[in-house]
């Protein structure tokens, strides 16, 4: 079977002519695959468009000042997949980044009981129990 | 013989208390020798309640091992630089620093208690001045050099903790080796540093820095120490309670003996243990980097790439 991603892109852009859409809606009934990836870039596109439109401060480009064109009313394939791209790199990013390990009270207990105990008052009078104490 | 010499310098600074100084130093340099178990009540009252503790201390060779009196899971190793913390017979936590500077000012004074009976033995009472205030009240054992009782004493002359030897046994105690852990923290010492060398008498003695990310001071008045962080990643505090200070908002942990601040700055997190007494804690911390909100691209960030 072959997949016809390059239609689902234009599909959501509403550039597929009446056959093409025809075509593929029959293909997404039958394709487990192509449904997901049609899903999938629905989602990336709606993350896109809930982000905040920002804009530039006057002057930074100077044929901004005259005319803003917000994201989200640009059409286009190339929009639309680079919209994505910027979203699949973050979340790949997060994804293999590992997860920062929390410092806990015996790592900074650790620490400063090993240089404590070169104190020279060190001892009895010093010594901090492993416990939590008590109310 | 080092810590003789540096006892010596840290507490002797008028003549008439020279002596005491000595006597104490000779003391405490015979304590940290000495073999001997014995069991301790811990009690600070600390301004978020009242933290105790009742520990099994065994000490051999300089190395001292605390242990509860309830249960054998959980025991703590401390001496010469190295410290171990083991919980169900394995080692969780461990560090291992070497080389350590010496405080050059000495701030207290040592006035002769005169001698004592404690549980039934010979033992000689000193008080800790500094600033013309005591600060703490030290019983130690003639025999062995323990100091079998410390009372640390707020500005107001207030109990702040109180350690009281409620046993003492002066024959050898056996102590097993832990189980060694996984990870042992090995800091190495750094000379350059953008903390205060000095805050409130408190002189940094030394920094350092590990593989883990952190780094960190050292600050000692002679008698009080504390440790000034700058960690990685967010601290975990359990049973923590949020103060506000004239300096910022932190998070505060007080146990049997020690306390726990922890709080963020734009450019990171920072903690401070320490046994200081509470009276101190505004002034010391008012001179560090105050709390402040990283803003959310920070955390963001700190959360993704530490």
């Amino acid at each position: 079977m072959t997949h016809p991603s390059e239609l689902i892109s234009a599909y959501l852009d509403g550039e597929l002519t009446p056959a093409e859409r025809t075509t593929l809606l029959h293909h997404l009934a039958a394709c487990g695959r192509c449904t997901s990836d049609l899903e999938q870039i629905q989602r990336v596109r709606s993350a896109v468009r809930s982000l905040p439109l920002l804009e530039l401060p006057e002057g930074i480009v100077p044929e901004a000042d005259r005319v803003v064109v917000p994201l989200r009313h640009q059409k286009g394939l190339w929009a639309g997949v680079a919209a994505a791209v910027v979203v699949a790199v973050i979340a790949v990013a997060a994804l293999i980044t590992p997860e920062p390990g929390s410092v806990s009270i015996d790592d900074l207990n650790s620490r400063f009981g090993a240089r404590a105990s070169l104190d020279p008052a060190f001892g009895p009078a010093k010594v901090v129990p492993p416990f939590v104490g008590s109310e | 013989m080092r810590r003789v010499i540096v006892l010596v310098v840290l507490l002797m600074v008028m003549p008439a208390s020279a002596a005491h100084a000595t006597e104490l130093d000779e003391l405490l340099t015979r304590g940290h020798e000495a073999s001997y178990s014995a069991e301790q009540v811990i009690s600070c009252s600390t301004p978020d309640g009242v933290r105790d503790a009742l520990v099994r201390i065994d000490q051999v060779g300089g190395e001292l091992r605390v242990s509860s009196t309830v249960t054998d899971d959980v025991e703590l190793t401390a001496g010469a630089g190295d410290w171990a913390l083991s919980r169900g017979g394995g080692v969780v936590a461990e560090a291992a620093v070497d080389g350590a500077q010496t405080k050059s000012a000495p701030l207290y004074t040592v006035e002769d208690g005169g001698a004592v009976e404690y549980l039934g033995r010979a033992a000689l009472a000193y008080l800790l001045i500094r600033d013309g205030e005591p600060r703490a009240e030290l019983v130690v054992d003639d025999e062995t050099g323990a100091v079998v009782e410390a009372v640390t004493l707020t500005v107001d002359k207030e109990v702040y903790c109180e350690r009281r030897f409620v046993s003492l046994e002066t024959e050898i105690p056996e102590i097993d080796d832990a189980v060694p852990g996984e990870a042992t923290a090995t800091p190495s010492s750094v000379e350059s540093s953008i903390l205060p060398d000095e805050i409130s008498g408190f002189e940094r003695l030394d920094q350092y820095e590990d593989e883990d990310g952190f780094r960190f001071a050292y600050y000692s008045d002679g008698f009080f120490s504390f440790a000034l962080f700058e960690t990685p990643t967010a601290v975990v505090v359990p049973e923590a309670a949020t103060v506000e200070l004239e300096s910022g908002t932190y998070i505060r942990s007080f146990t049997a003996g020690q306390v726990t601040y922890v709080w963020e700055t734009r450019d990171g997190g920072m903690a401070l243990v320490g046994d200081l007494p509470p009276d101190m804690h505004p002034a010391v911390l008012d001179a560090m980097p105050h709390p402040e909100d990283p803003g959310l691209f920070r955390r963001w960030w700190r959360a993704l790439f530490g």
